[in-house]
C-alpha cells in the first residue's frame, strides 16, 4: 500500500448539495476500491488562479488515503468522467506504509473528530518515522511535510 | 619599477546566499503551502533561479517541481492575471 494525497476541485458554480454529492461519490471510491480513508480537507470555495471552463471558483477538496495504485487509477477514471471535476492531482506521500500505525493514525483521527465535528489537521507524527527514505520519493517533494492546515 | 594596478571597478560584497531550507529543516516544501511557494515566483509568475533565490540543487528542484503542481491545481497562476475588461 501507499499513501496517497489527493486534491480535487469541483465547479465553484455548482449549489452546495453538488459539491456535497460529488465529496462524497469520490471518498467511497476510495473506501470502495482498496484504499482508506485517513483524512478529508475542504478547503472550500477559492479563487482560482486563472480560469478553467469559464470560471474563476473551484471548491477545493484534498483527501490523505491509503490505497493500491489501482485504487488511484480508478479514482483518476472517475475524475476524467464526472463533469463536474474541473481539476485533480493525486500525489504519492509514501511508497510504504505501515498497517498498524496507519491504523492508530485513523483512530486518532476518529476519536478528535468525535468532540470536535471538524479535525484541522492533527499531526501525523507517523509519516516521517515511518519512512525517511522516501524523501526521495518521485512524486512527494516531501514525504515529510505534516500536511499543514489550510486556512486560506 | 611596479606595473599600476588596474583602476578598480565598483566594489561589490558577495554576501553568499546560503539555501533557507537548509539552514531551516524545519520548513517544509509543499505544493499546498501557496505563501512560501510564492517566495520563489516573480510577479510574472517565473519560478526564480537558483543564482537569486540562492537555494542548493536539491532543494531548487523540489520547489519546483511544488511550484508546478500548484500551478496545475490552479492554486497559483502561470501568467499575471489580465485586468478585468
Amino acid at each position: 500500500m501507499r499513501r496517497y494525497e489527493s486534491v480535487w476541485v469541483i465547479h465553484g458554480d455548482l449549489p452546495d448539495e453538488e459539491v456535497k454529492s460529488a465529496i462524497d461519490k469520490f471518498s467511497r471510491i476510495i473506501s470502495t476500491h482498496g484504499g482508506m480513508l485517513v483524512g478529508m480537507e475542504e478547503w472550500g470555495r477559492r479563487k482560482l488562479g486563472y480560469k478553467i471552463q469559464g470560471t474563476l471558483r473551484g471548491y477545493y477538496v484534498l483527501a490523505d488515503f491509503a490505497g493500491l495504485p489501482a485504487t488511484v487509477k480508478e479514482l483518476e477514471r472517475n475524475y476524467r468522467i464526472d463533469d463536474r471535476i474541473i481539476r485533480y492531482q493525486t500525489v504519492v506521500k509514501s511508497k510504504k506504509v505501515n498497517l498498524e500505525a496507519l491504523q492508530a493514525e485513523m483512530a486518532a483521527k476518529a476519536q478528535a473528530a468525535a468532540p470536535a465535528p471538524e479535525p484541522e489537521a492533527a499531526p501525523l507524527k507517523e509519516a516521517a518515522a515511518l519512512t525517511p527514505e522516501a524523501a526521495g520519493a518521485e512524486a512527494a517533494p516531501s514525504a515529510e511535510a505534516t500536511s499543514p492546515a489550510k486556512e486560506d | 619599477m611596479p606595473v599600476m594596478p588596474r583602476r578598480k571597478r565598483k566594489q561589490f560584497y558577495v554576501r553568499r546566499k546560503v539555501c533557507r531550507f537548509c539552514v531551516d529543516s524545519g520548513l517544509a516544501i509543499d505544493y499546498k503551502d501557496v505563501n512560501t511557494l510564492r517566495q520563489f515566483v516573480t510577479e510574472r509568475g517565473k519560478i526564480i533561479p537558483r543564482r537569486i533565490s540562492g537555494n542548493c540543487a536539491r532543494h531548487q528542484r523540489r520547489v519546483t517541481r511544488a511550484i508546478k503542481q500548484a500551478r496545475l491545481l490552479a492554486l497559483i497562476s502561470y501568467t499575471p492575471t489580465p485586468p478585468p475588461s
